[in-house]
């Protein structure tokens, strides 16, 4: 029986306006160590908002998210930065990283915002790079990388600050077929080797099939919950 | 960080090259400005000041507002040796300064007379200098210098007689009948339409005050500063029925022009810096707008925004630095060229400029603090814009930021 890492219960969001949207109308999800969970469904059916607020990023307009027995709802601002900075991998769908930083600094960056050591950051990185297949472009910046590079560098950011899980809104969105194929090979073995835990937000059927889980979504609910 | 902040710098390289060269052409011209402005007056106020009147002037007590002979000193009165102990003054020189009619067959006029000692006289004085007929008296000739444009006025020419008649000290008659034996250009235009120069001893004769003086210049080591020797002076002498005036206390309205004009610069310059405002919050917008989506990134992923913040005002702030520390050093050298290679004016300034006895040259002045005032005020300004940045960042929302 594995651990719970992130437990959502009766999640609301609704966005006001002349007619107030429901982005999310009361989801409530278990998602365990060591998951490779799909969150699907049609644009717009809340997939980014229920993932922002999971990473902390936004605020629900009810409900709680425990992540390790603690409801990061109520959080304050700098409270919420340092729990993301602690817990929580982001990989987003593009332009993740900081274009000054070369592919090592943009992954030894998230440690030092940690104050982790010079040389576990440098170690680290390059390990982090070596796993996810880019030794000899650790001096490379991410204008002089292709897209499919520069996501495995997120994924290898995401991985650097030992999060307790990564949330990733449509990482293969701006990828290719074999990109794809490369980054889900990468981030299902980071899985099974490491047992992170991954949670995606997509509509891409290639991340689709290679998922354990997959939660369905369609207007802000969860409509079916398959695991294989 | 500091890295970040500077690898920041060289990503734009086309908005940093903005800001540095904003910052950089505004302290320049801000401060060539002013050099120009405050070096003219420094050249004007050492034109009068340190050639004709001196620094530092000691009178009998009420003297200068009231300038008669019976408001004269008598010489004897004056410990000398004082004055001479201080190592920054060269003597003290004595004039008689009085009124008179002067006429000749042509007609009657009245005029400035100076007694003085040309050899011992500031250089304004020095009359050989400005001679344009005839030669200058010895201290113990009988004879006058007219200045130029009085000479005109009479139509003298050398070997001519002048009449004097005035008033001496206590009520006494004051006359006399002296030769010309010089005409003088004088470089004030007033003066030079008045004044006639007589030898120190003859004019106490004249006026009847053998022994008095009505002015004594302190004469004054080049460099020396008047504000201080003029303390230290005071305090040695304890003065009761002397005065002692600095050339700020004798000419007020000399001050009070310089004022006028300097806020006239002001203005001038105070526009320059809006628009330079205007320039850098314009490239620090840029820059924010720019970045949108990485902020977004790097709090989303566990930035404070007060460290982001900090990188990035630091990134302004070594531009603006960079800016202002280039321009205060490019334009020390165009200081000092045109201080040594003043501007000539021409056509109507210079008509204008040299109506008022002013040579017709703009000078800089070369003094480093007006690189540092201007060089600190538009890095402030830097700062200040920077602030944007902050309140950007500061009330950055993640998810939004990352969206557009
Ligand atoms: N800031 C906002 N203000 C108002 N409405 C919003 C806001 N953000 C999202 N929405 C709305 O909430 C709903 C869910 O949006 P969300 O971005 O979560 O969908 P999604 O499933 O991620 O879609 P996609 O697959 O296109 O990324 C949509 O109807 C969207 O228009
Ligand atoms: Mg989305």
């Amino acid at each position: 029986m594995s651990k719970t890492v992130i437990e959502v219960k009766d999640l609301f969001k609704v966005y006001e306006g002349p007619v107030p949207v429901k982005a999310v109308n009361g989801i409530s999800l278990t998602i365990k160590e060591g998951e490779f969970t799909a969150l699907k469904g049609p644009s717009g059916c809340g997939k980014t908002t229920l993932l922002n607020m999971l990473g902390g990023l936004d605020y629900p307009t009810s409900g709680s998210i425990l992540v390790g027995g603690n409801d990061i709802t109520s959080l304050g601002e700098n409270e919420l930065i340092d729990f993301r900075l602690r817990n929580i991998g982001f990989v987003f769908q593009a332009y993740n990283l900081i274009p000054v930083l070369s592919a090592t600094e943009n992954v030894s960056f998230i440690m030092l915002l940690q104050n982790r050591p010079k040389e576990e950051r440098e170690d680290r990185a390059r390990q982090l790079l070596q796993s996810v297949g880019l030794t000899g472009k650790e001096d490379k910046r991410p204008g002089e990388l292709s897209g499919g590079q520069q996501q495995r560098v997120a994924v290898a950011r995401a991985l650097a600050s030992k999060p307790q899980f990564v949330l990733a809104d449509e990482p293969t969105a701006n990828l290719d077929s074999e990109s794809t194929a490369n980054l889900l090979d990468i981030m299902l073995k980071l899985n099974k080797e490491e047992g992170m835990t991954f949670v995606f937000a997509t509509h891409d059927d290639r991340v689709i099939n290679r998922a354990r889980r997959v939660v369905a979504i369609s207007d802000g609910k969860v409509v079916s919950d398959l695991s294989k | 960080m500091l890295k970040l902040a500077w690898r920041n710098i060289w990503r734009n390289k086309g908005r940093s090259a903005i800001t540095i060269a904003a910052v950089m052409f505004c302290v320049i011209f801000a401060v060539v400005l002013r050099s120009f402005q405050i070096g003219v007056w420094e050249n004007m106020t050492h034109e009068i000041v340190a050639n004709n009147f001196g620094y530092l002037q000691l009178h009998q007590k009420g003297f200068w507002a009231d300038q008669t002979l019976d408001n004269s000193l008598e010489l004897a009165s004056v410990n000398e040796q004082i004055f001479l102990d201080h190592p920054d003054v060269k003597g003290l020189i004595p004039r008689i300064e009085s009124f008179s009619l002067v006429s000749t067959g042509e007609g009657t006029k009245g005029t400035l007379v100076m007694g003085i000692d040309p050899q011992r006289e500031l250089p304004g004085l020095q009359l050989d200098q400005f001679l344009v007929q005839g030669s200058t008296f010895a201290p113990d000739d009988k004879s006058v210098v007219v200045a130029e444009g009085l000479a005109k006025f009479f139509n003298l020419s050398i070997g001519d007689t002048l009449l004097f008649i005035g008033q001496g000290y206590h009520g006494a008659s004051a006359y006399g009948r002296y030769p010309v034996v010089g005409i003088a250009r004088m470089r004030n235009p007033e003066l030079n339409k008045q004044l006639v120069l007589m030898p120190f001893k003859e004019a106490q004769f004249m006026y009847n005050c053998v022994g008095r003086a009505t002015t004594l210049v302190v004469d004054l080591e080049e460099g020396a500063s008047y504000k201080q020797v003029n303390q230290e002076l005071l305090a040695a002498i304890g003065l009761s029925a002397l005065e002692l005036l600095s050339w700020e206390q004798l000419f007020p309205e000399i001050i009070q022009t310089i004022e006028a004009d300097m806020a006239g610069g002001q203005i001038f310059i105070s526009i320059l810096y809006v628009i330079i405002s205007f320039v850098l919050l314009g490239t620090v917008i840029m820059m924010v707008a720019e970045r949108q989506r990485e902020f977004g990134i790097l709090v989303s992923i566990g930035m404070r925004k007060s460290k982001l913040a900090m990188v990035t005002v630091m990134e302004n702030l070594i531009l603006t630095m960079g800016g202002a520390l280039l321009g205060m050093a490019i334009v020390k050298p165009v200081q000092f060229y045109f201080k040594y290679n003043p501007i000539d004016l021409s056509g109507q300034m210079r008509e204008a400029v040299e109506r008022f006895n002013f040579e017709p040259k703009l000078h800089t002045t070369t003094s480093f603090m007006i690189n540092i005032n201007h060089g600190s005020i538009i890095f402030l300004i830097g700062s200040l814009v920077s602030l944007y940045a902050v309140w950007k960042i500061m009330t950055l929302n993640p998810v939004k930021s990352m969206r557009s």
